[in-house]
């Protein structure tokens, strides 16, 4: 009788090692599940597009249509000579460049045409694609000083700290003003 | 007599209802195991798509890359190290064509099946259709996009113009 009872015993632990690994396999499916990272395609993307972009955009000259008025000869760049004028005329009413915006068709500071600029070329390509974005320009006076904002922020969507983002890392430009930084956050 | 009656129907009944509950058992067994045999299936027919998608994404990668450092279409000066995310609009011009005449014979090689496109946004809003070749009756497609600089020898007046503009690279499977 009682080797019976022993035999109903290991039969009955037996039984419960099986829904034991059961259990495990199932939920060792759903961590397989969960815990997959983002595909590579996406990050490699996310990441080249986000410094193709910003890179682009800083050597981008402006267009002879802009008319800017200078007394430099040559097109204005975008990540050199209008950042630069900017950063040294923002509390100016007037600027060396005068360009013609591509959103407003009129001539303005070279500030506001920088904003002009950046949010048409990334309307047009990020935007086009609904990606959500935020670009900041800001000046650093001098070592140790709060960063200004040189043109308001573009943000499209926003990309806060805790969503999966990427940055195209920092563009700096050496300017008589300080040092301006730019930079472009790109998330999904 | 009646007694040994009596024990042997009790020992039946006792009997009948284990091979009850072991069938029960056994029919509870197979049916989690049937459900764990379609799980697995499922999961597996997933992953072979999940497979799939990352080998096109992959090529997609590879297509886009080969086509932003084509020697045809990247900025250089001579010796000096080509510009990186720039693309030579005098390039773009004559390799439009050239792409056209060798495409099965070269380009095929490259890149496939798949289209390329460059498109500018600023100053202008061209458009160049740098290869296109479909698959026939695709099932998928990836498109890749990258922001690359445009440079115009002839537009400047003494520099060169840099415009902006994008590669749009789609492969087929």
């Amino acid at each position: 009788m009682k080797i019976k009872k022993d035999v109903r015993g290991q039969m009955e632990a037996v039984g419960l090692v099986v829904i034991v690994i059961l259990i495990a396999l199932g939920m060792l499916f759903m961590a397989t599940f969960a815990l997959k990272s983002d595909p590579q395609k996406k990050i490699f993307t996310r990441k080249g597009l986000a410094y193709s972009t910003m890179s682009a955009l800083m050597k981008t000259t402006v267009s002879e249509k802009a008319a800017c008025y200078s007394l430099s000869q040559g097109t204005p760049k975008i990540g050199g000579d209008v950042i630069e004028d900017c950063a040294k005329y923002r509390d100016v009413d007037t600027s060396i460049y005068q360009c013609i915006g591509p959103y407003s068709g009129k001539a303005l500071h070279s500030c506001d045409f920088l904003a002009e600029m950046v949010k048409y070329s990334l309307n047009n390509t990020l935007g086009s694609w609904n990606k959500n974005y935020e670009f900041h320009s800001q000046l650093i006076p001098f070592q140790g000083e709060e960063p200004i904002d040189i043109i308001q922020p573009v943000v499209v969507g926003g990309c806060p700290k805790w969503k999966e983002r990427d940055s195209s890392g920092l563009f700096p430009i050496n300017t008589e003003a300080g040092l301006v930084e730019n930079s472009l956050y790109l998330c999904d | 007599m009646r007694i040994n009656d009596m024990k042997n129907k009790k020992m039946t009944r006792k009997g009948q209802l284990q091979m009850t509950e072991t069938i029960a058992i056994l029919f509870i067994f197979f049916i989690l195991l049937l459900f764990g045999v379609i799980f697995y299936f499922r999961y597996q027919k997933i992953a072979f798509q999940e497979k799939q998608e990352e080998l096109l994404a992959a090529r997609a990668m590879e297509s886009t890359l080969k086509a932003l450092f084509m020697p045809e279409l990247i900025c250089s000066r001579g010796e000096a190290e080509p510009e990186d995310n720039c693309l030579d609009v005098l390039k773009l011009n004559a390799t439009q064509e050239t792409i056209q005449q060798y495409l099965d014979e070269y380009y095929f090689e490259i890149f496939s099946y798949a289209t390329i496109t460059v498109q500018e946004t600023y100053p202008e809003n061209k458009m160049w259709v740098l290869y296109d070749k479909p698959k026939p009756e695709f099932t998928r497609k990836e498109p890749t996009f990258f922001v690359v600089t445009l440079r115009d020898e002839l537009a400047g007046t003494e520099q060169p113009e840099y415009g902006f503009g994008y590669v749009s690279v789609t492969v087929y499977s």
